[in-house]
């Protein structure tokens, strides 16, 4: 019975399967690129995908529109698992009207979104597309900010995460930047607010796609990409990958992932890591895979601003964000782009209940005008305000070097950090002992027959009463002096101790973070 | 008469003995490092005392504390396995001038033994052949070269402190000669703590025959049989059989005789081994006594019928051999394969770590001689031994046969294995035939067949293989089921 | 209750000619499910499973798996006994890596990894040296044996990240070749 219907039924079905026709299906395959249904395809579980508004179209007819009416409208939109969780994931279709968005299309994108927050679920979006429609003007560019107010309203309640595997032109990009983090495939995705034909226009500057944009660009430059994958397989595994350290919504804390790695495992070659001479550098993630459940850990931001590196690891199940500086880069030095990563970070944990481990050996903040007249100032305060916000709980482990205000910003006592550990090793003061003695004996050095050599007697005397970590530890800034052999069990032992720590803010609309 | 034995030893080995003495109602103390804490021989000991960190000259090596755990234990006697002390004669003299024990030959006896010079010349003297070579100890890298040069290349390169494959290079001009003799001085002295170089004639598509060598303190010697060691590589032994294919009753006799005289020209007491190698022309060449019980013993044990650490610790009472020559008949094939961890294309590096799963395979006519078992860990600081797989059988085809189904049942999960190598070289025609020679390996191209034999397994499995791969995605369907039905938090957050 | 269950997937598997099809055609019920391979059709059982591994009847015979590893391209997995590799989805294989070449996420592969735990005996590079596959980068000793570490391609040594007389664990990265 009814068959006639179940034909017409079963023909639109396969219609909207190819809505934008096989040729351009063919198009994209010879770019390189897979077509959005594939990409979801392979980035949710075989067969997991069940697909809304597959038959919406737009309803617009300036511009002969009516003639180029096509399923789905240019994004594919649905949910389905990952490894066997929930998601909500939209794709932007290049082969149907070049991906544009359109009002359908942003009505189609925002009301999975409102389906993730309502049900606390991850949303993942994948961009490629030409951008704005522009025959539908206002309302395409209406449609955009649409999906920057649902980015917003999802913001610290669902993780957001963006795929950049093909274009995001003009005011597109700005979605992404409002997700928690976003993955860039080296030659297929680009971003930039204004393209290459207009900066040569305006500016006479010539400069291709990927060196405006790319995936390279955004990855060490601006930092706008927190990944860089080589391909999209590479993309998806990322997801998947970082989709298993992190909750679902801000009411959950993050799966749990047991491991074989013993809790209580002591390494007693850890401290050989470190070299005698404090000003040779060494890197700082080799202690982080020492430490962390079998040696793994999911770098954020690897190509920005490395001078402090942060990621994902896990103790003894359970997911913490690291934050640590790395003395292989400007000697671990705290600067603009550094304090901005971490800042960020350290919120992304905040919001989504992930403790957060600092590792510390640093010597201070960059100097420079540089520095200076770009903010560093605002920037660095960023830092500090992050911490302080934080209500996960946070555990502070100084290797080395800790002086001044980069002993302060990097997760000291008073920022109200849960646990301060110190190795024997650390050197916590307010300068390095150089140039504390220049300015403290000032008057000594200026009058003394042999100023250099009282210089290095004052230094000397000045390591062995300040630089180490027991002054700090006799006034309460440093809880314990650990042996760091027995680094791991003690970051572990604080972090259950640690598990149900309850902490407010006092109620306000928000904060006035320096931005 | 003995009645506590302290193994100064670990692993398989150290289970071995323990094996026997409990048959025979002997108490056994078992020592450990760091590393063993949970191995098996410490838990079937009847007592165990940690000696030490895992390194092995500071646990397995360190004669003052195993003697420690000698006297505190009240053991009367110590059997030092292989490897380790089983050959440091200053060990023996330690042992022998507290009273204890050794299970095995006198301190004089070893140290004869143990120095390959002196040893050759007390062969020599016996009218045992040996292989042209140094006279004496070379006292630099130039004597070597004068002495290569004058026997000819190619030249094994030999510390006389080795054994086990280690402080041997094989070198065929003046340039590797220069190199190896670095390396060689180099391994000696990590693994024994000593030095000293000599220069032996290489020979060509020779054969390692071995005899199992026993001599009573009464002075009655026999000889149990040959064992046909010559698939090896870089000088250690990978698989062993008894009897050898290139030994008719005659030669066993004739060499057999001479083994007996070798034992009496050193004054061997208890078990030992005498290596010779084989020419391709028939000759015979002593090589060198190995004055302990070998890895290999099982497979002789297999075809007498024996026990051999039995009659070690007969032999260390005082008591006089139980049986004569004559006495002595072969019974049936045994094949040993020596199970390591290393991967075979690394060049045979070890691979260490984690074995969370291990199944040992068993059956009539198998025996399998192991430490591992599920949830155990391959140590980096010992050797790549794992275990031992034995199959016997009364023809030669059925001890191949059973030793390759075996090997097809024997699954280590977490480290490679030489467990492919051996089903290769047991499926080919050569070793079929008994060509057996110290280069197999190379000769007969046995890494590129290995290679296509793995190809060929992979592909005879890609169904299920496939199968596995494609309802894998079942299961996470079945697990969305039963967490849609787990309440969420989100429902009730409702602020 | 039958029902059409699954999608074709096409595979590929390291070290075995041609490419696969694979598809669950009918779930039975009761862990019972028809799959196809190639043209042939299988009767599968499901005896057990769980996210480490499965034992199965494929027309009656028992089979057992174990999974390792599992990403978008690549999954890994020891049956009955033999490690194997298959690439999933491998007819969009040549799209994706047309703009970037060779294969899979760890594969510019610029890190020579140590498969061996052990210590530094010997360096024999320098930094800006032009190294062919097989050349001997450096010299470990593990197991008071000395392994040489070969390269594992041509390049030239942009990075030497280990010192002599230093330790390295396994998989630890000792030089970085461009």
């Amino acid at each position: 019975m009814h068959s006639d219907k179940i034909e017409k039924f079963l023909e639109k079905q396969k219609t909207a399967l190819t809505a934008g026709g096989q040729d351009k299906i063919v198009a994209q395959h010879e770019k390189g690129k897979l077509t959005a249904r594939e990409r979801i395809a392979l980035l949710l579980d075989e067969g997991s995908f069940t697909e809304i508004d597959a038959m919406a179209t737009h309803h617009y007819y300036e511009y002969d529109m009516q003639k180029k009416k096509f399923y789905t409208d240019g994004v594919i939109t649905g949910y389905g698992m990952i490894n066997g969780r929930q998601v909500f994931v939209f794709a932007y279709d290049f082969t149907v009207l070049g991906g544009t968005l359109s009002q359908m299309g942003s009505k189609k994108i925002t009301k999975l979104m409102d389906h993730a927050t309502r049900t606390g679920c991850p949303i993942i979006g994948i961009a490629d597309s030409g951008g704005a429609r522009i025959q539908e003007g206002i309302l395409s560019l209406d449609g955009f900010a649409d999906i920057f107010y649902h980015n917003e309203l999802a913001s610290g309640v669902v993780p957001q995460i963006t795929a950049s595997i093909g274009p995001s032109a003009g005011g597109a990009v700005y979605s992404p930047a409002m997700t928690d983090f976003v993955i860039m495939v080296e030659k297929a995705g680009t971003m930039y607010v204004t393209g290459p034909e207009v900066v040569k226009t305006v500016l006479g500057e010539e400069v291709s796609f990927e060196e405006l944009g790319g995936a390279i660009t955004h990855g060490t430059k601006s930092g706008v990409a927190h990944f860089v994958a080589k391909n999209e397989y590479d993309c998806f595994d990322k997801i998947k990958t970082l989709l298993s350290y992190i909750p679902s919504n801000n009411t959950e804390e993050p799966p749990i992932v047991e491991s074989d790695d013993d809790p209580n495992r002591t390494d007693h070659n850890l401290i050989n890591k470190i070299p005698e001479n404090s000003l040779q550098p060494y890197d700082m993630k080799e202690i982080i895979l020492a430490v962390v459940d079998d040696r793994k850990f999911f770098e954020v931001h690897e190509l920005f601003a490395p001078n402090v590196v942060v990621g994902f690891a896990r103790m003894h199940g359970r997911t913490v964000g690291i934050v640590a500086n790395q003395p292989l880069s400007l000697a671990g030095a705290l600067d603009i782009d550094s304090s901005n990563k971490a800042a960020r970070f350290i919120r992304y944990c905040d919001a989504f209940n992930i403790p957060i481990i600092t590792f510390v050996d640093t010597p201070g903040y960059m100097p420079g005008t540089n520095q200076e007249h770009n903010g560093i100032i605002r920037h660095g305060s960023k830092l500090l305000y992050a911490y302080c916000e934080a209500t996960v709980p946070k555990i502070t482990l100084v290797i080395g070097k800790a002086y001044g205000g980069a002993y302060i910003a990097m997760g000291s006592k008073n920022l109200r950090t849960d646990i301060n550990y110190a190795w024997p090793t650390a050197q916590i003061a307010v300068l390095g002992s150089e140039a504390a003695v220049k300015i403290m004996n000032k008057k000594d050095l200026d009058n003394a027959k042999n100023p250099d050599e009282l210089k290095k007697q004052l230094t000397a005397e000045f390591n062995e009463k300040f630089a180490n970590p027991y002054v700090a530890a006799s006034n309460g800034s440093v809880d314990t002096v650990i042996d760091p052999a027995q680094t791991r069990p003690m970051l572990i032992k604080a972090l259950e101790m640690l598990v149900n720590k309850r902490d407010k803010q006092l109620p306000r609309k928000h904060g006035n973070i320096n931005l | 008469m003995i009645s506590k034995v302290l193994i100064a030893n670990r692993g398989e080995i150290a289970l071995r003995v323990i094996r026997t003495c409990k048959a025979l109602g002997i108490k056994t103390v078992a020592v450990y490092s760091d590393e063993d804490y949970n191995s098996l021989h410490v838990k079937q000991a009847n007592e165990a005392y940690h000696i030490g960190k895992a390194a092995p000259k500071e646990s397995y090596l360190n004669q003052e504390k195993i003697m420690d755990a000698i006297l505190a234990s009240g053991a009367d006697a110590v059997h030092p396995g292989y490897g380790f002390l089983s050959e440091n004669s200053d060990f023996a003299k330690l042992c022998e001038d507290n009273k204890i024990n050794f299970i095995g030959p006198t301190s004089e006896s070893m140290d004869l033994c143990g120095d390959k010079m002196r040893c050759k010349s007390a062969m020599l003297k016996a009218k045992v052949p040996t292989v042209p070579g140094s006279p004496d100890l070379v006292k630099d890298v130039e004597e070597a070269l004068n002495i290569a040069n004058k026997i000819g290349y190619p030249v094994l390169l030999k510390s006389v402190y080795g054994g086990g494959g280690r402080g041997i290079r094989l070198v065929t001009n003046d340039k590797e000669l220069r190199e190896a003799y670095e390396t060689v001085t180099g391994e000696s002295i990590a693994a024994f703590g000593k030095s000293a170089i000599i220069v032996e004639k290489f020979l060509e598509k020779t054969r390692h025959i071995e005899y199992q060598m026993v001599r009573d303190k009464h002075g009655n010697a026999v000889h149990i049989f040959e064992r046909e060691c010559s698939i090896q590589r870089r000088n250690q032994k990978l698989i062993e059989q008894t009897p050898s294919p290139a030994v008719d009753q005659k030669t066993r006799d004739r060499i057999g005789e001479l083994v007996v005289s070798a034992a009496e020209a050193v004054d061997y007491t208890n078990l030992g081994t005498a290596e010779f190698l084989r020419a391709e022309n028939g000759e015979f060449y002593f090589i060198e006594i190995n004055a302990r019980l070998q890895v290999e013993h099982p497979i002789t044990e297999l075809v007498s019928g024996l026990d051999l650490v039995k009659l070690q610790i007969d032999i260390a009472n005082g008591e006089p051999i139980p049986f004569k020559q004559k006495d002595l008949k072969m019974n049936g094939y045994a094949i040993e394969c020596r199970i390591n961890a290393e991967d075979t294309f690394l060049d045979f590096a070890p691979s260490t770590g984690p074995v969370p799963e291990v199944s040992i395979p068993s059956g009539p006519g198998i025996r399998c001689d192991t430490y591992l078992y599920s949830g155990c860990t391959v140590s980096p600081f010992y050797d790549s031994l794992m275990a031992k797989l034995c199959a016997w059988g009364q023809t030669f085809e059925e001890s191949r046969l059973r030793m390759l189904n075996a090997l097809n049942d024997f699954y280590i999960q977490g480290v490679e294995t030489s467990i492919p190598l051996y089903k290769t070289i047991l499926k080919t025609e050569e070793y079929k035939k008994g060509q057996l020679s110290t280069d197999f390996l190379k000769r007969f191209g046995i890494i590129d067949r290995l290679t296509q034999d793995i190809k060929a397994e992979k592909s005879e499995k890609k169904e299920s293989a496939l199968a596995a791969a494609v309802i894998h995605s079942e299961y996470f369907k079945s697990r969305v089921s039963s967490s849609a039905r787990n309440s969420h938090p989100w429902k009730s957050k409702l602020e | 209750m039958e029902e059409q269950v699954g999608i074709d997937m096409e595979y590929k598997i390291e070290d075995v000619e041609g490419t696969f099809d694979a598809q669950i055609l009918k779930n039975l019920g009761n862990n019972e499910y028809v799959i196809k391979i190639d043209s042939k059709e299988h009767q599968l059982k499901i005896l057990n499973m769980n996210s480490r591994g499965i034992e199965f009847i494929l027309d009656q015979k028992y089979h057992k798996a174990k999974y390792l590893e599992n990403t978008t391209s690549q999954m890994s997995l020891i049956v009955d006994g033999t490690p194997l590799k298959l690439n999933v989805n491998s007819k969009f294989d040549e799209i994706v890596y047309k703009n970037t070449g060779g294969g899979g996420s760890a594969d510019t592969r610029v890190n020579l990894h140590s498969q061996i735990p052990g210590k530094v005996v010997s360096i024999n590079v320098n930094e800006g040296d032009s190294v062919k596959k097989g050349d001997v980068v450096c010299v470990l000793e593990s197991m008071k044996m000395q392994v040489s570490i070969k390269s594992h391609k041509d390049g030239t040594v942009k990075k030497i990240k280990i010192k002599v007389g230093g330790s390295v664990a396994k998989n630890d990265v000792l030089a970085e070749i461009e």
